[in-house]
């Protein structure tokens, strides 16, 4: 007999590697997960190439934004498919450090084809010193609130089926339509609070303004830092509260 | 330890929902499970041994009543029980882009165990479950059956103290199916305790040293298999096809139970000729065998334990 120990996190690298190793045995989701942002690029390239740097960044941002939609894929079928949950949370194993473990492994397995596109944006439009601390900071925010967000959703639904359409309509509104991939100058101004306020779009518009594709005010610049940290944190932190509670599967 | 490994009293769960009927799952089940025992809860589909063993393992939170774990309770401190046990749940699959070993290992891994234990006990449980052929196969490519002793294989290589088990051996040939019994006889024989669900009389009967008969939420009875086939009333089960017209001749012979289609009449070896004589004269084909679990759980419940609710 065998009696584990549990403590916060316990086992969040060890299932952290799990992950990884099941990512990374969808060696083609892997390849694949570009293709979105390789085909919008290839769009500005032929249509307005002087605005591939700022697309090439937004690409960056999108990807990590994409990564919480994985997140959410694989959250619900371990669930509803395999009822691995079940397995795994019905031990020492504690709700956060699957739901850490998860996001994590998907982030190890798909930072590959994101170093590529970052050594492809650095070749083409540069990078300083600066522009690469705001564009690791804005990723971290970025990844923390999408990460987050699709563990989130994964656990409202009882059939992959249904989530299908909902993923979608989330990750092109938030990752495609707004001043991600473009300038924020071509967002309506109006609506300017909205594009500094939703995470992708924060992140876009402070990489854009280090790299001076944006003129952002400070108080501008403060909010979209404030906006995407408390978002990021906030719903990271909600989801340590989420995937506690919904062990049960009727609480 | 010295609690008992599970004690449940008058266990509760209703669904509730705006859009379906409400739903009583479980009508205050009360049962325990001695340390180092085996015992099955047995049941049609849609009794409530799912629902009870969900909440014994934290996954569900019971409407009414208590359940504990080593003297834990499993509502007001899910914490303290989760290190204490394992589960295969109903219909469960293994992370289909691992292979066993991977998964079996990862899993250990997990749960705190290092390196060097983590891979003997991979491949020990990978050798009793009959996997080390496929132990490197990823697992969307193996069939039902090896993905379903992937699962059991996981979780008997923890030797957690209480091991709960749904429908461990769905979909597995019956060589796989003993040597799952045989290991869970192994785990006990080391300490562990289980509790599984299923709806196999025969599993209940070779694998349990009690069991729990669940109808409809509720305990009907319990005991080992052997002192529910003696509350049969006799030790021979003579099932007469279209015998329905002889029901009433041959309730003087033991307990007769009509499933529709075949008059089953439990009885005696002494009064065995005459009933069969009876059979004959109707020109009706009788069959004689031993009394089985299936018997004691027709006369418990009223139903084959294959119809559905």
């Amino acid at each position: 007999m065998a009696v584990a120990t549990r403590t916060p996190f316990r086992g969040l690298v060890a299932f952290s590697l799990t992950e990884l190793r099941v990512q990374l045995h969808e060696s083609t989701s892997i390849v694949t997960s570009l293709i979105v942002q390789v085909v919008l690029l290839l769009f500005v390239a032929i249509l307005a190439r002087d605005l591939l740097p700022v697309a090439l960044f937004g690409g960056i941002l999108f990807s990590m934004f994409a990564l919480g939609q994985r997140v959410q894929n694989e959250a619900a079928f371990v669930r509803i498919d395999h009822k691995l949950n079940e397995l795994y949370l019905a031990g020492p194993l504690t709700p956060e450090a699957y739901f850490l473990g998860m996001s994590l492994g998907v982030l190890g397995a798909y930072l590959a084809p994101i170093g590529v596109l970052v050594a492809v944006t650095v070749v083409v439009a540069g990078m300083s010193a600066t522009t690469a601390l705001v564009l690791l900071g804005a990723c971290a925010g970025v990844w923390m609130f999408a990460s987050s967000f699709g563990y989130f959703v994964s656990t409202l639904f009882r059939d992959m089926r249904t989530i299908w359409p909902y993923a979608s309509i989330f990750y092109n509104l938030f990752g495609v339509l707004p001043p991600v991939f473009y300038p924020l100058g071509f967002w309506p101004a109006p609506l300017l609070p909205v594009a500094l306020a939703m995470p992708p779009s924060a992140a876009a518009a402070l990489v854009q303004s280090t790299i001076g594709w944006a003129t952002l005010s400070p108080w501008e610049v403060a909010f979209a830092t404030t906006a995407l940290m408390v978002e990021g944190f906030g719903m990271f932190l909600f989801t340590i509260y989420w995937a506690r509670r919904t062990v049960r599967e009727d609480s | 330890m010295t609690a008992e490994a599970l004690l449940a009293r008058g266990v509760q769960k209703t669904y509730s929902s705006r859009r379906a009927p409400t739903v009583e799952a479980l009508a205050g089940v009360s049962l325990v499970v001695h340390p180092g025992e085996r015992v099955a809860l047995l049941g049609r589909n849609g009794a409530g041994k799912t629902t009870f063993l969900k909440i014994a393992s934290t996954l569900l939170r019971p409407t009414g009543g208590t359940v504990e774990v080593f003297g834990h309770d499993v509502a007001a401190r899910p914490d303290d029980v989760r290190p204490m046990i394992a589960v295969v749940p109903q219909e469960g699959k293994p992370f289909f882009h691992l292979t066993p070993r991977e998964q079996v290992y990862t899993y250990l891994r997990a749960r705190g165990y290092d390196a060097k234990e983590a891979k003997s006990r991979t491949e020990d449980a990978l050798r009793q479950m009959g996997l080390t052929e496929v132990a490197d196969r990823l697992s969307i490519t193996l069939s039902g059956g090896q993905r379903q002793r992937t699962m059991v294989a996981t979780v008997i290589a923890t030797e957690a103290p209480l091991l709960f088990l749904d429908e461990p051996t769905i979909g597995m040939d019956p060589f796989a199916r003993r040597a799952v019994w045989d290991s869970l006889r192994t785990l006990t024989r080391r300490g562990s305790t289980i509790l599984l669900t299923t709806h196999y009389l025969d599993e209940a009967e070779a694998l349990s040293q009690r069991l729990y008969i669940i109808e409809r939420g509720r305990v009907l009875v319990d005991g080992t298999a052997a002192s529910l086939k003696q509350e049969v009333g006799g030790s021979l089960r003579v099932s007469i096809a279209g015998g329905e017209r002889l029901a009433e001749a041959a309730a003087t012979f033991g307990s007769v139970l009509n499933d529709g289609e075949t008059l089953h009449v439990i009885t005696t070896p002494e009064r065995l000729p005459e009933l069969m004589g009876l059979a004959v004269r109707e020109h009706l084909t009788a069959t004689v065998g031993p009394v089985t679990l299936e018997e004691a759980f027709l006369r418990v419940v009223g139903r084959s334990i294959d119809t559905e609710e």
